[in-house]
């Protein structure tokens, strides 16, 4: 009785063992691959084996030899901006189809379609679109008087991080759209027709009534949209290769160029850790403040 | 409900349109792009109508057939994947859903946090590994490590099923006389074999989507067709009707996938946390 008694206690654990077994395996090997290396110096180009020992280098030379200080800009400007940009415009778009007019179920099938969509097919679709010469945008955007720069959308530095935003939010506002509108129907009618009663025009419901209840959901969107921002690679390795100069890099793509483009092992290995610190304190000020309370 | 006035529906039904014509106008002028003749990719105005032709998919996927057998990495890559996981996250997401389990937020927290980490962090250290071990370039190499978004994903959504197995069906079988595994494969797992199917149709279709772990982790024997898109993309020249009938391709799987899972989206792509 005692033993089954035990095994009974020990049997989720052991259900839970093989996947955080695994997943274990499938990070703690990167990461102390990436901590020991940090310290040492090695390029791929030159050593199939790490060279010397260089102390705190490498980490010195993040800061000084790749354009980190401006990619962590880029990436916290893209992901924020995006991320709200998205939101609102999800909202836009839920409110519009929460009407409930005649032919709007089909407009929700299809809006999802971007979503649906690799990054890398988003990616080139725009690219296609963006082109300077002869792309159909330019040549819209032209058409109204709209003035672009000569090297195009894509190659222009104060547009590229832009663009690159842009085309997130093409695909990933519908997803807002399509979850907020599932929150909407959510919301009891008896809650609004009280509201109602009481005489509360339609904004001011909006923001005592409708926005509060949406909080558990939109908080949880967010926290995800922001970091998939965060770590966007795809599109900035398609659409501007985070060019022109370093003004359209992120922290992936960064990480990306000096490991596996300039094969400096050492220096990646230590830039790693940084973004891996700089994430954790991300990921926990959310757990902190927004999940602290929630009953998964 | 009150049927609004037709002043403000003509207002709504015009906001809507320009809304789709904003997000699936491109999508549509990229799928003409792949039935274009080359030397018409670009036009100056642009044209809706033309001659069309399928000689940009003969090219990719016929004559020299470029793209042909990375059609099949797909299949492999993605189907391998999700059944890899499987395992895994239903005995995971089990555990989670059927026990008080002491450090449940933490468990499931850090489940999501690799689901939200950057993958390049990983993947480049995984790109040195695989080349040691001499699984550079092979199918194992990304069927495995896309595990590390795979099993998260799948315990998350496949937990938001399986809570919703109610206990009393479970707890009757256990008064029968049935052992917990018994109850397990003829109870929980038939109800929720519906969320086993969905859950492995998303897993599929990310793992379909993922660019950056065959990027680097395969070889051109072995890369899969989002990546295909990529080659076309020469200093050489820029073969856009060649990018554009891969990518239609690449796209048909996901399309399809999501218009079958229908109401399941909005669970699937909030990993099970909004019912939809």
């Amino acid at each position: 009785m005692q033993n089954r008694y035990s095994f009974k206690r020990r049997l989720p654990y052991l259900l839970l063992a093989p996947s955080i077994i695994i997943l274990l395996a499938l990070i703690l090997y990167p990461l102390g691959f990436a901590l020991r290396n940090s310290f040492w110096f090695w390029n791929l180009q030159t050593s199939a084996v790490p060279l010397y020992h260089s102390g705190l280098d490498n980490y010195r030379m993040v800061f000084q030899v790749t354009p980190f200080t401006e990619a962590l800009k880029n990436t916290l400007l893209l992901a924020g901006l995006g991320t709200l940009a998205q939101f609102w415009l999800g909202m836009g778009v839920a409110l519009l189809l929460h009407t409930h007019l005649r032919g709007l179920g089909f407009c929700r099938a299809l809006l999802i379609m971007p979503t649906t969509l690799a990054p890398v097919v988003a990616g080139f679709l725009f690219r296609y679109l963006l082109e300077p010469k002869g792309g159909l945008l330019p040549w819209l955007l032209e058409g109204i008087g709209f003035p672009l720069p000569p090297q195009g959308i894509l190659g222009y530095a104060g547009s590229a991080l832009f663009a690159i935003g842009m085309v997130d939010t093409w695909q990933w506002t519908p997803f807002f759209a399509i979850v907020l509108y599932a929150g909407l129907l959510s919301i009891s009618e008896e809650v609004k027709e009280a509201a109602q009663v009481d005489g509360a025009s339609p904004w001011r419901m909006f923001w005592s009534i409708t926005l509060p209840l949406l909080r558990p959901i939109a908080a949880f969107l967010v926290m995800i949209r922001f970091m998939q921002l965060f770590n966007s690679f795809d599109l900035v390795f398609v659409l501007t290769g985070g060019g022109p100069g370093a003004s359209s890099r992120t922290l992936s793509f960064n990480l990306y160029r000096e490991g596996l483009v300039n094969y400096n092992i050492g220096l990646t290995a230590a830039m790693t850790w940084l973004v891996v610190i700089i994430v954790t304190v991300i990921i926990n000020l959310y757990i902190i403040f927004i999940f602290r309370k929630r009953e998964w | 409900m009150k049927t609004l006035p037709t002043r403000h529906r003509i207002v709504i039904y015009a906001l809507m349109a320009l809304v789709m014509i904003f997000f699936i106008g491109p999508i549509l002028w990229f799928i003409l792009l792949a039935f274009r003749h080359p030397s018409e990719a670009y036009t100056i105005p642009p044209q809706l109508f033309f001659q069309p032709t399928l000689e940009s998919f003969e090219h990719t996927f016929v004559d020299p057939g470029n793209n042909r057998p990375q059609v099949f990495n797909s299949v492999i890559v993605s189907t391998g994947a999700t059944l890899l996981s499987l395992p895994f996250a239903m005995s995971a997401a089990y555990a989670l859903s059927r026990f008080a389990l002491r450090g449940k937020d933490f468990i499931m927290n850090w489940y999501i946090s690799l689901l939200i980490a950057p993958p390049i962090v990983f993947v480049i250290p995984y790109f040195i590994l695989m080349s040691r071990i001499g699984w550079a370039g092979t199918y194992q190499a990304m069927i495995l490590t896309l595990q590390t978004l795979a099993i998260p994903f799948s315990v998350w959504l496949l937990k938001s099923f399986m809570d919703e197995v109610p206990l009393d069906l479970e707890e009757a079988a256990w008064v029968d006389g049935a052992t917990r595994w018994s109850a397990f494969f003829r109870i929980i797992i038939p109800l929720a074999t519906p969320g086993i199917i969905v859950t492995s149709m998303f897993t599929f279709v990310f793992s379909w989507n993922n660019v950056l772990f065959p990027l680097i982790l395969s070889k051109q024997s072995t890369t899969t067709l989002p990546v295909g898109t990529i080659s076309f993309f020469a200093s050489s020249g820029v073969y856009w009707n060649q990018i554009a009938a891969t990518a239609v391709v690449a796209m048909l799987p996901p399309m399809l996938i999501f218009l079958v899972l229908g109401r399941y989206v909005v669970r699937g792509l909030t990993f099970g946390a909004v019912k939809g």
